[in-house]
């Protein structure tokens, strides 16, 4: 695509998709988010752009969280996560770097940060970095998260959920956000995923359960997509 | 062709994990960890703290840097000029915040360059994501060298003018370790409240 013939405005987030905040009971989301309205600018092309092979600085491959070398293996149900990364066009995202992290079976993270008195697994580490292929596709094995309260003064519990992030070829389409699973009760309890307002968006964050006969014993498979925002063409790697 | 709805956005919490980080991520000259850096212009440090409501440090935010080369151009289709631009320097950078809400990044000072009708100043996106965003935050900081290209700059320009000083960031000393002469620039981001940093949304 000819970069001159862009169109200078990405277009708008569809209503609905976008979390409403602050969250009530989510106190950062009142101390941390401007009190000042966003500026919305021109998408020129260092918006547009942004690097391309960052496989190199950031190296993939890290996709197995569940067997962390030979003969050890995490506690928890054995899941295989895969699907697509794909812009507004439906178009895969090749070259994409997509990062997962989530707590163990216990619902307990590895990080200095998380200081619950849960079990830690020894075999779980529990963050991985894959890089799509050329039809979008990304895929990790892992164990199927546990809940955990959130350590706030009105506590909730977060379903069991995975934290992706997504680096593709465009600084504007920059995508952080969570998968769920299918069924949980505390789904619809869940202050961070009920801040979505648009039910049909809600939705498209809970992965699809392959049925297992497709998949073969061993492990638990669950499809789920991931859409950029914005509809440029993947760009050619040099 | 139908279009897709894009994927909601989520917080990152307070657990990303220290694992994606290596030494050198935060080094936008290099095109992998272990490459030497792009010596295609002049070193700098840009560095700074991120402070939330109150003047806060916000511990554990995650920042990317992202930015043109020393002459202009960006190593990316979306730049006319993208084959002639530096192939040993990355523009792109990863840091997170200590427990003063601190961050450094090692890169070029990047160049300006010309985009229809405008000229856009020398600058370095900056993405914050923290707990408590429920996406990430997007803001462009400006270099004091170019006081009259920053004041002909179209993105600077949709910044209130008692604002735009904010986003321009102010020379200090550099640390040790960086070469002799080395440049460093600070810059404050304040998330919420008082001066706070204005954000950018495309
Ligand atoms: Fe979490």
């Amino acid at each position: 695509m000819d970069p001159q013939q862009l169109p200078d405005r990405i277009e708008a987030w569809p209503p609905g998709i976008e979390p409403a905040v602050p969250i009530p009971g989510y106190a950062n989301t009142y101390t941390h988010w401007p009190a000042q309205p966003l500026l919305r600018r021109p998408a020129g092309r260092t918006e547009r752009s942004g690097p391309l092979d960052l496989g190199r600085k950031l190296p993939c491959g890290d996709d197995n969280l569940a067997v962390p070398g030979p003969g050890r293996l995490a506690m928890g149900q054995l899941i295989h996560i895969g699907g697509r990364v794909l812009d507004e066009d439906g178009r895969p995202v090749r070259g994409a770097v997509v990062e997962l992290w989530q707590a163990n079976a216990a619902g307990r993270y590895r990080h200095a940060a998380d200081t619950r008195d849960a079990p830690l697994d020894p075999d779980f580490i529990g963050n991985g970095r894959a890089l799509t292929d050329a039809e979008g596709r990304y895929g990790f094995f892992t164990i199927k998260p546990g809940a955990y309260p959130v350590p706030v003064a009105e506590t909730w519990w977060r379903p069991p959920h995975l934290h992706f992030s997504v680096l593709g070829p465009a600084s504007a389409g920059r995508l952080v956000t969570q998968m769920y699973f299918p069924g949980d009760p505390l789904n619809a309890l869940d202050r961070i995923l009920m801040s979505v307002p648009d039910a049909a968006a809600r939705d498209r964050l809970v992965a699809r359960l392959i049925p297992p006969a497709e998949v073969g014993p061993g492990w638990l498979g669950f499809a789920h997509d991931l859409v950029l925002r914005g509809r440029s063409a993947t760009p050619a790697l040099p | 062709m139908t279009r897709l709805p894009p994927t909601s956005q989520h917080t990152i919490g307070p657990f990303f994990p220290r694992g994606f980080f290596r030494p050198g991520d935060n080094d936008l000259r290099r095109i992998a960890t272990e490459a030497p850096p792009s010596t295609a212009g002049e070193t700098i440090r840009l560095h700074g703290r991120v402070l939330r409501e109150n003047g806060q440090p916000c511990v554990n935010a995650v920042l990317e840097a992202w930015q043109a080369d020393a002459a202009g151009r960006f190593r990316h289709p979306a730049d006319p000029d993208w084959r002639l631009a530096d192939p040993d320097f990355l523009g792109w950078g990863r840091a997170w915040t200590d427990a003063a809400g601190g961050f450094e990044f090692i890169t070029l000072l990047p160049g300006g360059y010309a985009e229809g009708n405008h000229h856009r100043a020398p600058h370095v996106n900056l993405t914050i994501m923290a707990s408590g965003l429920m996406r990430p935050l997007a803001t462009t900081v400006f270099f004091p060298d170019f006081p009259e290209a920053n004041a002909a700059d179209p993105v600077l320009g949709l910044v209130p003018p008692e604002a735009r000083a904010r986003l321009v960031a102010m020379v200090d000393s550099a640390p040790d370790g960086l070469a002799e002469g080395s440049r460093s620039f600070r810059c404050e981001l304040r998330l919420r409240g008082g001066a706070e940093t204005p954000f950018f949304a495309e």
